[in-house]
């Protein structure tokens, strides 16, 4: 392989690909990216196993052929070299990598050694509207948990439905759901469930960072894949069951509050300083007129801040993880947002009021003493 | 501290044959005779006893055929608790600087009082003095330069003596001792050793480093060669902060079944869930051992993302434990003892609740409806036995258990000193 391509057109792709190698390096060759350079394209591939990203840039090819590097090496030198061209060609002794007056050889992994990824072209397929599943996935993945031992909510679940289209996402103490209208086509699949790895949202979120096309959605067998502006997304699916997350969206929390976005997050901000540090517990008292967020901790101190509302029910208190309270305050952008409670042991649900094109729903666990 | 030139300040002070003295004690009759403390299984031995062979943790069916006159008798727990809390006492009387690890022994350094009380060796006899004077009870000490070699000097002090250890003969004394004196020398790493020829400390002392590493591991073997040198940098600690709580229970030989370690593993559960809970404590980590029939252990640890310290689910846990390493130990019919212990503890203050997504590990949960069920069982549990005592109500899957040794002798041992 010998080729000449230019620094901002390789820089770009490289850069996608960090967050797909494996960091763990228990596989060597899971490490590396896979170039394949025909015709007038340089075409890359890496994969840790569950999430693949297949791209291309332009290349003037002067032999065709396939090698791998090290993504992480590689993108380093890219990066640091001039706006020039960069001169790639493989010879016995390694991989060389020139540009201007910079030479250098680097170590290769064979060619034969990299894993086979399933190709798309399978069964249902749709075309999904870009700014709301970027959307979705802003509103969504925060709310992953992080424990191996529930791998069935080590994601988000999709699902597509003719005329809307939802993500969830839960760790067992709150729950984000946001479910987006769409004209689907009347021969499409009634309803199309799958589990999203983590990883796959934040890597689909980095693709959707520039540009303006749509994206093409294929569910295979055990894969699913994303197409967007010429990049391949290709992401294994959990296998497993997402619990009935309906069940737990309550009906009936008859005190509804609104508060003033801005405000809310600055109290709980500031309260929060004082709170448990590990707890992270910030107490609602809820009166008339007014919303008291207190905290305190035997080590700190205590804060309060009063919040005036509109609110003429019964009074109550409530203790909620202001880490919580603060995740779904920075993922909406509306100026009002809505608390509705039943009482200091019942679910509780946020929502943005007057949010357009989508609909948010925030489910979240109160803490007891 | 611990450099050769420093005096022998250290005393271990060791109550001896505590239970059955305090029985003697208590009970004229008693007194030069042989007897035990306990009844299926020997909890302590007098002197007397010994002398035939009886052994503390023997069947007691197996002392009685060793000591035909063997007298059992009941305990008398809370006694033992005043008594050794006064015997500590005595010795608290001369330094702040006390360790005591267990209800009937104590370290303590006295070199920032000899100038108020005379020398350690006449500090020991003070004390041991008093507490033959004012409680009737014998204690021997030993007095030595680090904490190890004072160990081993009260147990060659026994029964009711001292021994103080020259710092310049210290070597000479303790390489003619033989190496099961030595703190955490049991009969498994005994055998061990004697299999290379090592019976005296001083002929582990001689073996070299490799040698020993390679038959106990690196970090033990390193620690008894050391302490075969009599290097021990270890301080007096006078109050140790609990960073664990945990409980064992010795099965002689019973088969590795169900049916034997759930019992067993939900009343070891049972016992630390409520000293967690009567210090508002909870952890994360939950270690299980299993001892087998060849004194080998396997432990088996699980992290959970919140804190607990309910019954159920910390039996529930073990009890999954314990089937993963009998499932990797498949070979193995007989366990000898089973342990628990929860570590990374945290105060238990707030809660955080969980969605209802009737999910299948809700119970390991403390958040979650069963979790908060199964801590207000837990409470009004702990509430009846603080007012009617440990066996005045019991979990219904712990009921059944046959205990060889009584609740109250297991607080006793396992009490926050």
């Amino acid at each position: 392989m010998e080729l000449v391509v230019r620094k901002n057109d390789l820089l770009r792709e490289l850069q996608l690909f960090q967050g797909i190698v494996e960091r763990k390096n228990t596989i060597p060759i899971l490490a590396n990216v896979l170039m394949e350079a025909m015709g007038d394209q340089l075409s890359f591939l890496a994969t840790d196993l569950e999430v693949g990203l297949r791209s291309k840039c332009a290349a003037s090819i002067a032999k065709s052929g396939a090698l791998t590097l090290p993504a992480k090496k590689f993108y380093e030198i890219v990066k640091s070299l001039p706006e020039t061209d960069i001169r790639i060609a493989e010879d016995k002794g390694g991989v060389k990598v020139a540009a201007d007056r910079f030479d250098s050889r680097m170590q290769t992994l064979p060619r034969e050694d990299f894993p086979t990824l399933p190709e798309s072209g399978g069964a249902s397929s749709a075309t999904l509207p870009r700014s709301a599943i970027k959307e979705m996935v802003e509103k969504t993945q925060f709310a992953i948990t992080g424990e191996d031992t529930r791998y069935f909510l080590n994601g988000a679940l999709f699902v597509l439905r003719p005329e809307a289209m939802s993500l969830v996402a839960t760790d067992g103490h709150r729950l984000a759901l946001v479910t987006v209208t769409r004209d689907g086509k009347p021969d499409d699949a009634e309803e199309v469930k799958a589990i999203l790895p983590k990883k796959t949202l934040g890597e689909l979120a980095r693709l959707l960072q520039e540009g303006d096309e749509d994206i093409r959605y294929e569910r295979g067998e055990n894969h699913l894949f994303f197409e967007v502006g010429g990049r391949l997304l290709i992401s294994r699916m959990i296998d497993g069951q997402f619990p009935a997350y309906e069940r737990v969206i309550p009906k009936g929390n008859d005190k509804h509050i609104e508060f003033e976005r801005d405000r809310l997050t600055n109290a709980v901000k500031r309260v929060a300083l004082l709170s448990n540090e590990r707890s992270r517990a910030v107490k609602f008292q809820i009166d008339n007129g007014k919303v008291e967020v207190t905290s305190s901790s035997p080590d700190l101190g205590e804060a309060k801040e009063t919040l005036p509302v509109d609110y003429g029910g019964a009074s109550m208190q409530i203790c909620f993880n202001a880490q919580y309270v603060l995740d779904f305050l920075a993922a909406v952008s509306t100026d009002i947002v809505s608390i509705e409670l039943k009482d200091e042991v019942s679910q509780a649900m946020m929502k943005p009021v007057g949010a357009e094109g989508y609909d948010y729903t925030y489910v979240i666990m109160p803490m007891r003493v | 501290m611990t450099d050769r030139f420093s005096p022998a300040t250290i005393l271990h002070a060791d109550l001896d044959a505590f239970y059955a003295s305090v029985e003697q004690l208590l009970d004229p009759r008693l007194r030069g005779k042989p007897i035990a403390v306990g009844g299926g299984v020997v909890l302590a031995a007098s002197y007397e006893a010994r002398a035939f062979g009886v052994r503390s943790g023997m069947p007691g069916r197996r002392a009685r055929q060793l000591c035909p006159d063997l007298v059992f008798v009941g305990g008398h727990f809370s006694e033992y608790q005043r008594l050794g809390d006064a015997a500590i006492g005595i010795l608290s009387d001369f330094t702040p600087s006390i360790e005591r690890i267990s209800i009937d022994e104590a370290f303590a350094d006295v070199a920032a009082c000899t100038h108020l009380f005379g020398s350690p060796a006449e500090i020991a006899r003070t004390v041991r003095a008093r507490v033959r004077a004012e409680l009737g009870l014998p204690m021997s000490i030993g007095v030595a330069r680090t904490k190890h070699l004072a160990k081993i000097a009260s147990q060659v002090a026994k029964p009711d003596g001292l021994v103080v250890v020259d710092p310049d003969t210290e070597l000479e004394f303790l390489h003619a001792l033989p190496v099961a004196l030595m703190w955490g020398v049991g009969p498994a790493t005994e055998a061990r050793l004697a299999k290379i020829g090592v019976t005296t400390i001083g002929q582990l002392a001689e073996s070299s480093p490799k040698s020993v590493e390679r038959l106990l591991g690196h970090a033990v073997g390193t620690k008894l060669t050391a302490l075969a040198w009599n290097r021990d940098p270890r301080q007096i600690q006078m109050r140790r902060r609990a960073h664990s709580a945990g409980a064992q229970s010795a099965l002689g030989r019973r088969p590795a079944i169900e049916r034997v370690f759930k019992p067993t593993l939900h009343h070891l559960a049972d016992r630390i869930g409520a000293r967690l809970r009567a210090k508002s404590l909870a952890g994360r980590t939950i270690t299980v051992r299993v001892r087998f029939a060849d004194l080998r252990s396997v432990t088996r640890s699980l992290t959970l993302s919140a804190p607990i310290a309910a019954t159920r689910a910390l039996a529930e846990i073990a009890e999954d434990l314990v089937r993963g390493v009998l499932a990797d130990h498949r070979n193995e019919k007989t366990i000898s003892l089973l342990a628990i212990a929860v570590s990374n503890l945290e105060a238990h203050a707030m809660v955080q609740l969980e969605l209802p997504l009737g999910l299948g590990d809700e119970g390991r949960r403390p958040g979650t409806k069963k979790g908060v069920a199964r801590s207000r069982a837990d409470r009004a549990i702990d509430a009846i036995r603080k007012r009617f005592g440990g066996e005045a109500v019991d979990y219904g899957s712990a009921v059944g258990g046959g205990r060889s040794v009584p609740d109250e002798f297991r607080r006793l041992v396992e009490r926050e000193l």
